[in-house]
């Protein structure tokens, strides 16, 4: 049946199709491949077309004390953000599958909530209450308020290799004599660690990222390092900027590596 | 973006297992549930109550914004939901193909790299990505340069500083959510259904109108409700896009707590948005049951 479409000499409707998607592909990468640009070119403002290729700006970037403070704050937090969402999103995900909860569809749909509420009003709801209690803007309350927004997505990705576990599996090496500490250790926790670090490892870029639960957290001498960079960019838009930007492009490049060699993308996507 | 969980046989005993998940609950009481609660009574103060004395219960933060003596609440109310709409509206109108293309790609390969490049811009951050428009879009950025160097434009037009630009790149941001949400409704309709459409006769076109486009009705809905609360709580890309010459409640809280310095105000404010998101996702829920009722998917 569609064979017999394909013999048509020229689709147009098919070639229409392809092109807009092709756009949409170029619309969807151009941009980033335009930060590129703008990092190796040696002129100090935006402008185009690149006239040569430096790394200047990348030298800058690097040597600028508030941009590698900023880098390293955000690399600690995210850091954290990903041990302890992993910790604490993975035994979630353990609880809600295993450990016949009342309520568990109420109880699956209150944790996955940060990913539905505005971002910006999470940050401002933890500001009130830190500036309520008097405890000023502590990294902890910084790296928890993150933790907040990424154990969804640790839950999101565990839960759905706990739905496609076989529990035939764990009574087979209970049956052949392993007490339950073993089995877990050494049935459950294996297969199911490529959904917990596949979610840890978004829990990272998220927080590497987080800017709106960031804004109203930071202390003004201490900021993560996309606040940096949009209190940079609201005065200056110069090259250090697009090499900033790269750095975290590639980080995030390395992710996308390293989510594909852990679990697949596709896997991830399905969920 | 829901989980889908399969009900196991319902077990009246809780297991011990189930204490796991005390340190997420502990969580998420005191850093989510609890500070909302905060913010929705400390809108309800003039001060802060616990290290101000003279702090009282007040309606006034809701008033002033009821009132809107200013003549800026509203606007930027009415600014924030504009914005909202046509970034939801365009983000399906161009992510739909892309998601459409993507279901119903045969080759792996094409499959894994069209996945690629829609994720790979979700994963870099949205001030690099608003960073990357501004080189686009400024008046000596990459567009107007070029049509300039071909003469087609004599001066720069106004692509940023206003809610084109603002658009423009919060499309560019969220439509990878609309194109992941649409992908999984759509890759879950059988092709056959639109096959057998056609081979009774219906031309290309109104197979995919008449079958495929309403039974991926739940994915629209549940992609246009993820990017609209998205995009009416950015705050990024606004001020950076749109400069001083777009307003949106979002900037309006950070100015609130930032330079006014009035955090209870910003709290009223928030209290206003998240109001405005949650009536729109009952609303859109409600519509989403009815829609998929109709047609037997739920």
């Amino acid at each position: 049946m569609s064979a017999a479409l394909n013999k048509r000499p020229f689709d147009g409707g098919r070639a229409a199709y392809l092109a807009l998607n092709g756009a949409l592909l170029v619309f969807l990468l151009a941009p980033i491949a335009i930060v590129v640009v703008f990092a190796l070119n040696p002129v100090p403002y935006i402008s185009f077309p690149p006239i040569g290729v430096t790394l200047r700006w990348f030298e800058k970037f690097f040597a600028g004390s508030d941009f590698m403070n900023a880098l390293w704050l955000s690399l600690w937090t995210a850091s954290c953000v990903l041990v302890l969402s992993i910790l604490i999103g993975g035994a979630c995900a353990l609880a809600l599958d295993r450990g016949n909860l009342p309520g568990r569809a109420v109880a699956t749909s209150f944790f996955m909530s940060p990913l539905m509420l505005p971002a910006i009003l999470t940050g401002l709801a933890l500001f009130q209450s830190y500036l309520l209690i008097g405890i000023g803007r502590p990294v902890w309350g910084l790296i928890l308020a993150h933790t907040l927004i990424a154990v969804p997505y640790v839950l999101r990705t565990t839960l759905a290799v706990l739905h496609n576990f076989d529990r035939r599996i764990e009574e087979a090496a209970a049956v052949l004599g392993a007490n339950p500490t073993r089995v877990f250790s050494e049935v459950t926790l294996p297969l199911i660690r490529p959904g917990v670090f596949a979610g840890g490892v978004f829990a990272f870029i998220v927080s590497f990222d987080q800017f709106p639960v960031s804004l109203f957290l930071v202390q003004p001498k201490a900021e993560t390092l996309p606040v940096v960079l949009f209190n940079y960019m609201k005065f200056d838009l110069d090259g250090a900027i697009a090499a900033a930007s790269m750095v975290s492009i590639l980080l995030a490049l390395s992710v996308v590596l390293a989510l594909e060699r852990l679990i697949g993308l596709k896997a991830y996507v399905k969920l | 973006m829901a989980v889908a969980i399969v009900q196991r046989q319902p077990i009246s005993r809780v297991a011990p297992i189930a204490w796991l998940i005390a340190p997420a609950l502990l969580l998420f009481v005191l850093f989510f549930a609890l500070p909302f609660g905060v913010m929705a009574v400390m809108s309800f103060f003039s001060g802060n109550p616990v290290s101000n004395p003279n702090a009282v219960l007040t309606t006034r933060h809701y008033e002033r914004f009821i009132y809107d003596s200013a003549g800026i609440y509203h606007d930027a109310l009415w600014a924030t939901l504009r914005i909202g709409l046509i970034t939801t509206v365009i983000s399906l109108l161009i992510g739909y193909p892309l998601a459409h293309w993507m279901a119903r790609m045969q080759s792996r390969l094409g499959h894994a790299l069209v996945l690629m490049a829609v994720i790979a811009p979700m994963l870099t951050g949205i001030v690099v990505r608003t960073f990357a428009w501004m080189t686009i879009l400024q008046d000596k950025g990459v567009i107007n340069t070029m049509l300039m160097q071909w003469g087609l434009i004599e001066k720069p037009l106004p692509l940023m500083y206003n809610e084109f630009g603002t658009v423009v790149a919060l499309v560019h941001i969220y439509v990878p959510f609309m194109v992941l949400t649409l992908t999984g409704v759509i890759g879950r309709i059988d092709e056959r259904l639109e096959q057998a459409a056609r081979s009774l006769g219906a031309g290309r076109l109104r197979a995919f109108v008449e079958v495929t486009l309403p039974l991926s009705l739940p994915g629209i809905l549940a992609g246009s409700l993820l990017v609209f609360a998205l995009s009416i709580s950015a705050y990024v890309t606004p001020s950076l896009m749109g400069g001083t010459n777009v307003l949106t409640l979002p900037m309006l809280i950070a100015q609130q707590v930032g330079t006014s310095f009035n955090p209870n105000f910003a709290g009223a404010l928030g209290i206003i948005l998240l109001l405005v998101s949650l009536v729109i996702v009952v609303a859109y829920n409600k519509i989403l049951t009815r829609l998929s009722g109709e047609q037997g998917l739920a």
